[in-house]
């Protein structure tokens, strides 16, 4: 093999890496204060809110299906937390917060099974149906008010940390990114639960003859995936103390972006948390570089759609 | 079979239909203004542009697809067409419209089809990109129509006093329910979504004919679009940001399944046609807004759940 064969190869199996190599030095090469510490730091920080609910939607992607509840958990479960920091003390609306994607995922997953839409196309529908429950709920809960934090009577500092703290020049969210994906990676290609889930989403019914509990195992997908959420939207409002019953609108389809840009596969089965990370990576950098030469954001918009329609595209080509 | 158990199937072969007839007896007890000539004009009236949207949907829904960008083309469709006519007339800037919304359509078409891709994750992307679009070329600002005869052709009543858009609905079933159910494109549309396999082995084009359901759908939902801006006289970016749910759901309450095959335009109709009533009903009831979200909210999802169910009943039953 060649050098030039050897470099196609390469290009091909790891585009996202060196996409991301490309946007980081025209990045660099436009704006060179790109390169220092502090907008590195910067960068990390960005990695938020968006990175948990990617992480969700990997497992869903990845288990089978598709979750677009996403964006109703996080509005939800955001305005839900904040309402009860007065009420519980902070560490109790954290747990409260979680447990509250908790039970939207334990109801998702009841709704897409006892109904039998165990196909990824006829899940989509329930989950979206499910997407506008929940962001009704929560318009519903708060009256349309935006909540906020500063409007407390309790101390707020764990949610601070949460948000905005930082070790060193790292920013505490993306150390518990780190430490949640390397824990999932493990979850996924390490322990019999998560091999049986990679099985699941690539062959329901030869998982279903090969003994795999595949009602519980989607179940699972579902709570990991609302409980990620809120996770995220917990980091969300703290870091910019307010909970509007609006927060999460679009996170479903940045987060797809996301995944799929990474390259886990749609189809199901296949992909890696890591990869998600990487696509996180990529989105950052690509409205990181895109703010730089100064595109609005409804254009930016406009690519982000682009984008997702030719990533599922060439995922599709590659599965053919 | 009783009596009891016919009347029952019959039932849950027509649950909008019922749902209808059951609101408007409901209705009957409350003092309210809802049995006024008025309130059922503008019921149906308002109810207009979301049935036509939902004629072309049907047609994709029918051959086993689903589009959900018909929100942002709507929206889209009205601002180029407000945005044209400073250059041009009336005619002509409509008709760039609805082309731009066939071009979408064969885009998605070209995407669903060819390229095998799940059509509610492209539609959904599809959608992102148009309302991106929509929102670059106005700034997200709405545009007024400066125009007075553009207005009139949403507004006008051209015939005894019924509204245009009323006129224009009844032309449009008419003509979707003929195509849909005389002519070879609408019965190869049933074959289609019935089984893509068998439709194909039949020596149906099967490519070409969802294909054309989808074009058709992104000129309908562009029509539409040009309906509403012309409705409202502006054209803005936040129109139909939750248009393409209730449409495409409104379609499987009236028993258009989305398994494909199944279905009607009559169907799509009543199925509408039922959300606008309990939506009608919900306001004249004085029941707050967000209430109403998730009481709609639920309703739909019950009904996604017992279309599912339905299916999943009937497989075990083979």
């Amino acid at each position: 093999m060649d050098a030039k064969t050897r470099i196609g190869y390469f290009v091909k199996n790891n585009l996202v890496l060196v996409t991301i190599m490309i946007l980081a030095a025209v990045t660099a090469l436009i704006e060179p204060k790109f390169l220092t510490v502090a907008n590195l730091g910067n960068l990390m920080n960005q990695f938020g809110p968006l990175s948990f609910v990617a992480l969700g939607m990997t497992l869903a992607i990845i288990g089978g299906f598709i979750d677009l509840s996403v964006a109703g958990i996080v509005s939800l479960s955001a305005v839900f937390t904040i309402s009860m920091i007065d009420v519980l003390g902070q560490g109790g609306a954290l747990i409260a917060g979680l447990a509250a994607g908790v039970a939207m995922g334990l109801l998702n997953a009841f709704i897409v099974v006892s109904c039998g839409a165990l196909t990824q196309a006829k899940a989509l529908f329930i989950t979206y149906g499910l997407s506008a429950v929940y962001s009704a709920a929560a318009l519903l809960y708060t009256d349309g008010a935006t909540q906020h934090m500063s409007h407390l009577a309790s101390r707020t500092d764990l949610f601070k940390a949460v948000g905005s703290g930082r070790a060193g020049f790292i920013p505490a969210s993306f150390l518990l990114f780190i430490i949640i994906m390397a824990l999932l990676h493990v979850f996924l290609t390490r322990t019999q639960t998560g091999r049986e889930i990679c099985l699941t989403g690539a062959n329901i019914t030869a998982a279903d003859l090969c003994g795999i509990p595949v009602k519980r195992r989607i179940t699972l997908v579902f709570v990991l995936s609302g409980v990620l959420s809120a996770f995220g939207a917990i980091v969300l409002f703290s870091r910019i103390t307010t909970a509007s019953p609006l927060l999460g609108a679009n996170y479903e389809t940045n987060a797809i972006l996301a995944v799929v840009v990474g390259g886990t596969s749609l189809a199901g089965g296949r992909g890696s948390v890591v990869r998600t990370m990487l696509g996180v990576m990529l989105v950052i950098l690509l409205s990181n570089c895109l703010n730089l030469l100064g595109v609005s954001t409804y254009l930016q918009s406009v690519c982000k759609g682009a984008v997702l329609i030719i990533a599922i595209w060439l995922d599709r080509r590659r599965v053919k | 079979m009783s009596i009891v158990r016919k009347v029952v199937k019959e039932i849950e072969k027509r649950k909008a239909l019922t749902a209808i007839l059951l609101m408007l007896f409901m209705m009957l007890f409350f003092d309210t203004r809802f049995y006024t000539a008025y309130n059922l004009l503008d019921m149906l009236n308002s109810a207009a542009i979301l049935e036509m949207l939902a004629f072309g949907v049907t047609l994709v829904i029918i051959c086993g697809g689903c589009d959900f960008s018909i929100g942002a083309m709507m929206s889209l469709a009205g601002i180029i067409t407000i945005k044209l006519m400073d250059h041009m007339p009336l005619g002509p800037a409509i008709c760039a419209a609805v082309a731009c919304g066939a071009l979408v359509g064969f885009i998605n078409g070209f995407l669903v089809v060819k390229q095998k891709t799940e059509p509610f994750i492209i539609t959904l992307g599809m959608g992102m990109l148009l309302k991106g679009i929509a929102q670059q070329i106005t700034d997200a600002h709405p545009v007024p129509a400066k125009n007075l005869s553009y207005m009139k052709i949403a507004n006008g009543k051209v015939l005894f006093g019924i509204p245009n858009l009323i006129i224009i609905m009844i032309v449009m079933l008419l003509l979707f329910y003929y195509i849909l159910r005389y002519t070879p494109f609408g019965r190869n549309c049933y074959a289609v979504g019935g089984d893509y396999h068998v439709a194909t082995q039949s020596g149906i084009r099967a490519e070409r004919i969802k294909w054309a359901a989808f074009v058709i759908c992104g000129a309908m939902a562009a029509f539409c679009g040009v309906l509403l801006s012309s409705k409202l006289n502006t054209g803005s970016s936040i129109y139909g940001d939750s248009t393409a749910l209730s449409v495409n759901c409104g379609c499987v309450v009236g028993g258009t399944s989305f398994a494909g095959g199944v279905g009607g335009i009559l169907q799509s109709f009543i199925g509408l046609l039922a959300i606008q009533v309990l939506e009608n009903c919900m306001n004249m009831l004085g029941i707050s807004a967000y209430v109403q979200k998730v009481c709609e909210g639920v309703i739909i999802l019950l009904i996604l759940w017992f279309d599912n169910y339905a299916q999943k009943r009937k497989k075990e039953a083979v």
